[in-house]
């Protein structure tokens, strides 16, 4: 008789950690690695009664196939303005309720030039990046900044591009004068060429590892974003970032909230939290990126308000361009990319 | 008369291969430097990080509902799967034996991309319900392999006496077959158990919002780069299985005793 | 037991399993076959009708290089694996009961312990400040810029650590059952060594090593985590192009296509093991002597 007890005992533990957790309401977010200040979260879970679950993505592709496949749980994402621009246009996104984010008073006009959706009807600018290289201070020296920096065979096997196609052949695009943006074939082509070149120097195509990588010493100089970076910096001095005087890729990564979205009032929530002038600051001095928030530089340390990796000079802001969503032509990136990935 | 030194020598080069990069990681999860490389002296504080990694909790508990339920259906369907293909040997059985059969020699890659295209079609919500379905699908194979090596050498002429006695078929089941094949049945369920917890490319491909896992959150953290949070993960894990491995060891010893 | 009784004891042990499988796993990799004839959309969906598309596409110049790569590095694996576990399977079944044991659980260990620890394990051990690495400077054996991480070897390596207990437990498990005298007489009719080895010993052991051959050559064609993980620029194998294809292109045709593709590339050496081990014992290789 005793066999017969044994099985609903097999399943006890399966019921207990089912019954976890489902009483309060959660906000489900889909989210850039290290992208929001974990106390900052903490903070608004206590403030709404809430619990917060963060899935992350390691771009913008992955994150838009994972819901094209039918992830649908999400209640707030993080896009860039291209991803903003293509999702909006296939009806994936939520009008935003501006009677519940008072807080967009906040924003910075100055910077919404560089957004896709101005009046923020789908989406409310989070953080702006550029990227740039990291390199190891310690053991190469002071180097210029330029992106011919990976075309020197010394450095072999020892430094990384982005493993993102617009990143990457940008980065080959500035390097040679042209727009990152183009769709002329002669000069896509030459980019093409720059790239197959410089990967015969790098170690690897890599979008995650490269802020571990170059502060453990395995790579020594690497093709990334400022926040990242930055982040790497302010626990290793010996890591430097500079923007590339060819110019660089600006981009701004959104909230916004998916038309499937369960939690709509608590995504509002969130975004309107996020928002606030003296959480944005905090936010900031965390993740190192430039938050559009006018009333938070007041807020900044003078450290971060005067940081060029931030706030980018004037003549390299002249030259820096954000990646736009291209429409068809994107097709001609693609076949690039898998050229560029084939080649020996 | 003399033997080949070949075979020693090759064994032990096999065993520094298996347990160098083991032993190296393990040394590192006390190592007090941030980035690895080199030594900056003994700590314990990468393991009490670990404890306060909420994530990390979050992923536990998911792996271990989905190993739990996955383990317990693979393993009655895994079983009477065995008893089918044991007793009958009709064309069905003989099916029934391919079904079973190509799974276990299909790249995980292939499977997670059907299954996923599968539950894409069907409109399925992809989360923990579907991590669920895909281990069982896998696991069903394993079960069912290992149970059916334990058929064979068991001799059914028990289970007529059993019924020639008056035994209902019932009776027959929960009190002669089941104790009797019982480590078998123990030994494919812990492997079922073993694999799902051990998943990711299956998993990765089929996950949903929350459905974070410990292995995909473990990936996660090799691409972002907490290096001595997963050599300290990496460590109590090691700790674990060889405590299984043990187990199981010790289990399967008394049966052949 | 009346025939109908006994019919339908069978259709109840045999359906549960049938059915699941039919429905989650013919199904899926019908539905695999079938997206290949499909047109993808500009967004990552599919079009309406049918097309050859996709197969046009196979023919695309990129493929042939990925494709050599999986098979030549999936190849070197199982021949290394073979060449290491067929000496080691002949000692651990010529060893003592408690040495023997205890080498089993060595072998299991790692075969047990999570795939992807045992990657990331082989990222610290070939730190390129690691003390692996400083230790073959130091030595001489390589020089300072050598790098032993992010190339087509690390891959090889780490695929024969991930596969090699796949490999030892079948070639043990026949080893186990071969008679040992036979080599002994072998040799007392005047073979040599080798000659007993190899004629003797490893016929002896066939069906052990095609079962090890197809437990290390088939995954090792699906690997996708470790060329994504310890492999370079010039790493990439047809699992990391399928799983770009989905994740990053959102291309599922062209994913379905190389699916397809490799599916057919697993499943001849599977027939041809098949026939091979029909002729010989009636019976196709198990997983059994693994687990």
């Amino acid at each position: 008789m005793n066999r017969y007890r044994i099985i609903p005992r097999l399943f006890l533990p399966a019921l207990w950690l089912a019954g976890c957790g489902q009483q309060t309401p959660t906000l489900h977010i889909f989210n850039w690695a290290d992208y929001i200040k974990p106390a900052l979260v903490e903070r608004f879970e206590r403030e709404h009664g809430c619990r917060v679950v963060i899935d992350t993505f390691e771009s913008n592709e992955s994150m838009y196939n994972k819901l094209k496949a039918g992830a649908t749980g999400y209640d707030l994402i993080f896009p860039s303005s291209y991803m903003v621009e293509l999702m909006a246009a296939q009806g994936m996104l939520r009008q935003l309720d501006h009677s519940l984010l008072p807080n967009l008073v906040h924003i910075d006009q100055a910077m919404m030039v560089y957004a896709t959706d101005p009046l923020c009807t789908y989406s409310v600018p989070y953080m702006m990046s550029n990227a740039g290289i990291a390199y190891r201070a310690d053991k190469l020296g002071t180097i210029e900044a330029t992106w011919a920096v990976f075309d020197r065979a010394d450095l072999k096997g020892r430094m990384t591009l982005l493993n993102d196609y617009r990143e990457t052949i940008g980065a080959a695009l500035k390097f040679l004068g042209y727009s990152l943006n183009t769709t002329n074939d002669a000069e896509l082509a030459q980019a093409r060429d720059v790239v197959i070149r410089w990967k015969k120097n790098i170690a690897k195509l890599e979008s995650e590892q490269y802020k571990n990588g170059i502060a453990s010493g395995e790579f020594l100089l690497v093709h990334g974003y400022n926040g990242d970076l930055m982040q790497v910096i302010s626990e290793n001095t010996n890591v430097v970032y500079v923007t590339p005087k060819e110019g660089v890729s600006i981009s701004c990564d959104h909230m916004v909230i998916p038309a499937t979205a369960r939690e709509v009032k608590l995504a509002h929530a969130f975004i309107n939290f996020m928002l606030d002038p003296q959480v944005a600051a905090e936010n900031t001095a965390f993740v190192h990126f430039l938050c559009p928030n006018k009333t938070a530089y007041q807020y900044l340390s003078d450290e971060l308000r005067n940081d060029p990796a931030i706030f980018l000079p004037q003549d390299i802001l002249a030259k820096s361009e954000v990646i736009k969503y291209l429409g068809p032509a994107d097709a001609k990136y693609r076949v690039m990319w898998d050229a560029i990935k084939a080649a020996e | 008369m003399k033997r080949s030194p070949l075979p020693l020598l090759t064994t032990l080069l096999v065993l520094v291969f298996f347990y160098l990069p083991i032993a190296v990681l393990v040394a590192n999860s006390f190592n007090a430097s941030r980035f690895g490389g080199t030594w900056e002296g003994f700590s314990l504080r990468w393991y009490s990080r670990l404890w306060h990694e909420r994530e990390i909790w979050h992923a536990f508990r998911n792996t271990m509902l989905v190993a739990t339920t996955a383990t317990l259906v693979s393993t009655i369907l895994g079983t009477s799967a065995a008893f089918a293909l044991h007793r009958y040997h009709s064309r069905l059985q003989r099916f029934h034996y391919a079904l079973i059969y190509t799974p276990l020699v299909i790249p995980e890659i292939l499977m997670g991309m059907s299954l996923l295209l599968f539950f894409v079609a069907l409109k399925i919500q992809l989360g923990l319900f579907t991590i669920f379905l895909a281990h069982v699908t896998f696991c069903i194979s394993y079960v069912a392999m290992v149970v059916l090596a334990r058929l064979q050498d068991f001799d059914f002429a028990i289970v007529e006496a059993a019924m020639d006695l008056g035994a209902g078929w019932w009776t027959t089941l929960w009190r002669v077959l089941v104790p009797l094949l019982a480590p078998g049945i123990l030994a494919g369920a812990l492997l079922a158990f073993t694999l799902s917890i051990d998943d990711f490319v299956i998993s990765f491909f089929v996950a949903g919002p929350g459905s974070t896992t410990l292995p995909i959150r473990i990936y996660s953290m090799i691409k972002f780069g907490a290096t001595p949070l997963i050599n300290a993960l990496s460590t109590i894990l090691l700790v674990f299985t060889f405590l299984v491995v043990l187990l199981t060891h010790h289990l399967t010893r008394e049966h052949h005793s | 037991m009346a025939p109908s009784r006994r019919t339908l004891h069978e259709i109840l042990v045999t359906t549960p399993s049938f059915v699941w499988l039919s429905v989650l796993f013919c199904v899926p990799t019908l539905i695999v076959f079938a997206m290949t004839f499909k047109p993808a959309d500009m967004y990552g969906g599919l079009g309406p009708g049918w097309t050859l598309e996709t197969l046009r596409h196979l023919a695309n110049p990129n493929y042939p290089a990925i494709i050599w790569r999986t098979i030549w590095l999936s190849a070197a694996a199982t021949l290394i694996s073979l060449v290491l576990s067929i000496p080691m399977a002949y000692y651990i079944a010529r060893a003592t009961p408690g040495l023997r044991n205890a080498l089993l659980l060595l072998t299991i260990v790692p075969f047990w312990t999570n795939f992807l620890i045992r990657i990331f394990a082989w990222k610290i051990l070939l730190h390129p400040e690691g003390f692996l690495k400083r230790a073959l400077v130091a030595a001489g054996i390589i020089a300072p810029d050598t790098s032993l991480l992010y190339n087509p070897e690390a891959v090889l390596v780490v695929m024969v650590y991930t596969y090699l207990p796949f490999a030892i437990l079948p070639i043990y498990a026949a080893a186990e059952k071969f008679d040992f005298h036979l080599l002994e007489a072998a040799m007392d009719l005047g073979a040599s060594r080798l000659t007993a080895f190899r004629k003797v010993f490893l016929p002896g052991i066939r069906r052990g090593i095609l079962t090890a051959f197809l437990m290390v050559f088939i995954p090792s064609l699906g690997s996708y985590v470790i060329p994504d993980v310890v492999g370079g620029p010039n790493s990439e194998m047809i699992g990391n192009k399928i799983a770009q294809r989905v994740f990053v292109d959102r291309n599922l045709p062209h994913a379905s296509g190389l699916s397809a593709f490799l599916t057919l590339a697993v499943l001849v050496p599977l027939a041809v093991v098949w026939v091979v081990q029909k002729r010989t014992s009636g019976q196709p290789p198990t997983m059994q002597e693994v687990a």
